[in-house]
């Protein structure tokens, strides 16, 4: 192949891949980069819908990039937007909460605003208020609020079993905002004598091991009363394990996380007990909306707590399902 | 050529004066001998180990599993590697769910394998049409199939909620699960193949010494193609169980898979460089792996420690099998 063949296909190559990340739309006068966590995750996805959707409304344009759970590859395509200076704002929903300062401080002293959804970014996962240089406003909940409500719906079923056998599904301990998660339940439950924790296991975000792990748990122990997990995946597969061990669900006490539309259908049909709440949807149009507000100079508050802003209560069950027929989840899981 | 002892049956007959040292038996069985420490290892700390439903449980979580690292052993033998086969499983895994949901569930379950053939196929044609090393070949259609399920799936869960889809990876017959019968049955026809035909010679002698395999007629090209397609046809149809059981297919589905399923062959005794391997052992080397698992499980113990732990006891049993080599 010549090399003039290979330079005009590298640049065809090259100007498709622009086309294709920044959108078509030439009359807009704002600019927004979305840096998701995993592009080829639904939670992202959805968070990236309500972007696209809010910036269509403002007239604004957005490209999104894949961290691919990977903090590194996320810090270098922050820096390297960052340095091709297309884009007017960010938006991060940050792999590592703590190492994505260095990137998150450059993109401050470069002017431009930043919103982090799901999670706030600094040392202290437990405080949304913007910890680090270049936060502009964090879209999140705090996993540990939401922890130990999700975990006082247990406290509140066990009450009148003694004793109240609690299983925990954590997505993977390695992980900081799991690891809080985790604690949290374990302080809330420690707290109440007739609630015993007799197993945990690590789900990993994937209904398949979580069916695994739940068989093996349940060789171990043959009552169980609740499953607690802070991800409705974790529920798909706990929920075949305990079907195949001989229980009816809609007897005992499942809690999971996330109100994807698989648990507000299970929760619907009696089968679960409650999903903690994510609106991945409404959380993409307010961190568009936020840092559109910014950069037209607009007020605008530092921190947009989801808890107090979705659409429903940070505890989706069947009586608030109830009261909202209408809602079906903000994403598939 | 190579060793080409395939199975227990085909090494004790050799077990006669002067054929084997008690280090070499050793040696050769040191999967087995692991499972046998581990096993009453967790028989004494677990009173729920050794019960009938548990070992069912381990067979039947692990038969896909079971399935990839049994069809993985005759690439291995051939000398190569597939790193695709993660991917190749979720392409298989998307493509039944979609097949299920918009055509026919147990159509989607019968073309998974299917599916997962023809990504073996082309992983093969790659691999002997282009001359590359089949690790930076399927390294890099790795990464085109799980594009590949992510665009069938738009990157998101596919759900099938229908009975029909279930049975594979859920019904029984008897006190077996189906999964497990399809593992044994596959498992079966794999080492017929290895230990009984001419192909499976073939397959031991170009891992061997491919120059002498080329000198001696055979078409190793053909050869190499078939293991890879064998290895896809396994994706496919763990990848059947798989979406069955848990009812939805996920384009993330698999991943890391193709390293468990070589760590379980290289476990069981099979030669890294080819030419010398048996399926029995790679069952082995997943029911090891399997046992960690469920030990973890079972103690509740702080996973933490069962990454090192599953790391320690690899090294020990590659440590044992190549005592004095």
């Amino acid at each position: 192949m010549s090399r003039q063949l290979k330079v005009l296909l590298a640049s065809a190559a090259l100007a498709a891949s622009t086309a294709i990340s920044t959108g078509s739309s030439e009359a807009a006068d704002l600019k927004v980069a979305f840096f998701a966590s995993s592009a080829q995750n639904g939670f992202n996805q959805a968070v990236y819908k309500g972007i696209q959707t809010k910036a269509k409304e403002l007239g604004v344009e957005v490209a999104i990039y894949d961290g691919q759970f990977d903090a590194a590859k996320q810090y270098s395509q922050i820096e390297d937007v960052l340095a091709g200076g297309k884009f007017d704002a960010f938006i991060v929903v940050p792999n590592d909460t703590v190492g994505i300062a260095g990137a998150v401080e450059q993109v401050g002293k470069a002017g431009k605003p930043l919103a982090t959804a799901l999670f706030p970014i600094g040392p202290d996962l437990t405080k949304l208020e913007p910890q680090v240089p270049g936060v502009t406003v964090t879209v999140a909940s705090s996993p540990a609020a939401g922890a130990a409500v999700q975990a006082g719906t247990v406290v509140d079923y066990c009450k009148a079993i003694d004793p109240c056998n609690v299983v925990i599904l954590i997505g993977q301990k390695i992980y900081p905002f799991d690891n809080l998660r985790y604690e949290t339940y374990l302080k809330v439950l420690g707290g109440q004598k007739n609630i015993k924790v007799v197993a945990t296991g690590e789900g990993n975000y994937d209904p398949d091991k979580s069916l695994t792990v739940m068989t093996d748990i349940l060789q171990a122990n043959k009552k169980i009363n609740v499953v607690l997990s802070n991800a409705d995946q974790h529920l798909v597969g706990a929920e075949i394990a305990l079907t195949n061990a001989g229980y009816k669900v809609s007897d005992l006490f499942l809690s999971g996380g996330g109100a994807a539309s698989i648990a507000i259908d299970a929760i619907r049909e009696g089968r679960w007990k409650n999903t903690l709440a994510y609106y991945p949807v409404s959380m993409g149009s307010l961190a568009l909306e936020a840092v559109v507000n910014k950069l037209k100079a607009k007020p605008g508050p530092t921190v947009i707590d989801m808890d107090k802003v979705g659409p429903l209560p940070a505890v989706i069950d069947k009586d608030v399902l109830d009261k909202h027929p209408e809602f079906k989840g903000e994403w598939a899981q | 050529m190579a060793d080409t002892s395939t199975s227990p049956l085909t090494a004790s007959r050799r077990f006669g004066p002067g054929s084997f040292t008690p280090l070499q038996v050793f040696r050769s069985y040191a999967v087995a001998v692991m499972i046998l420490l581990l096993m009453t290892a967790l028989s004494l700390m677990s009173d729920s180990f050794l019960t009938t439903q548990n070992l069912i449980n381990i067979l039947n979580q692990n038969a896909p599993l079971a399935i990839m690292a049994a069809a993985m052993t005759l690439v291995i033998i051939c000398g190569g590697f597939d790193l695709s086969v993660g991917a190749g499983f979720s392409v298989a895994a998307v493509s039944a769910a979609w097949i299920a949901l918009h055509v026919s569930p147990t159509l989607g379950l019968a073309l998974a394998p299917l599916v997962g053939l023809v990504l073996g196929v082309i992983n093969g044609l790659i691999i002997t049409k282009l001359r590359l090393h089949s690790f930076l070949a399927t390294l890099a259609t790795g990464l085109m199939f799980r594009g590949i399920a992510i665009l069938i799936s738009s990157g998101k869960l596919i759900a099938v909620r229908m009975p029909e889809f279930t049975w594979l990876g859920r019904d029984k017959i008897g006190p077996v699960y189906i999964a497990v019968l399809v593992m044994i049955a596959f498992a079966i026809v794999l080492m017929v193949l290895l230990n009984r035909t001419t192909l499976g010679r073939k397959i031991l002698a170009v891992g061997g010494n491919e120059e002498a395999a080329i000198l001696s007629g055979i078409r190793t090209s053909r050869i190499k193609i078939l293991a890879f397609a064998i290895t896809g046809l396994a994706a496919g149809l763990a990848a059947a169980i798989s979406v069955s059981r848990v009812s939805m297919g996920q384009p993330t589905a698999g991943a890391g898979l193709e390293l468990d399923a070589i760590a379980a062959v290289i476990i069981g005794g099979t030669s890294i460089y080819g030419g010398r391997g048996a399926i029995w052992r790679s069952l082995a080397g997943v029911f090891m792996l399997a046992l960690i698992n469920n030990g973890f499980n079972i103690l509740n113990a702080d996973p933490f420690f069962k990454d090192f732990t599953t790391g320690f006891i690899i090294v020990v049993a590659v440590a044992i099998s190549a005592i004095g080599r």
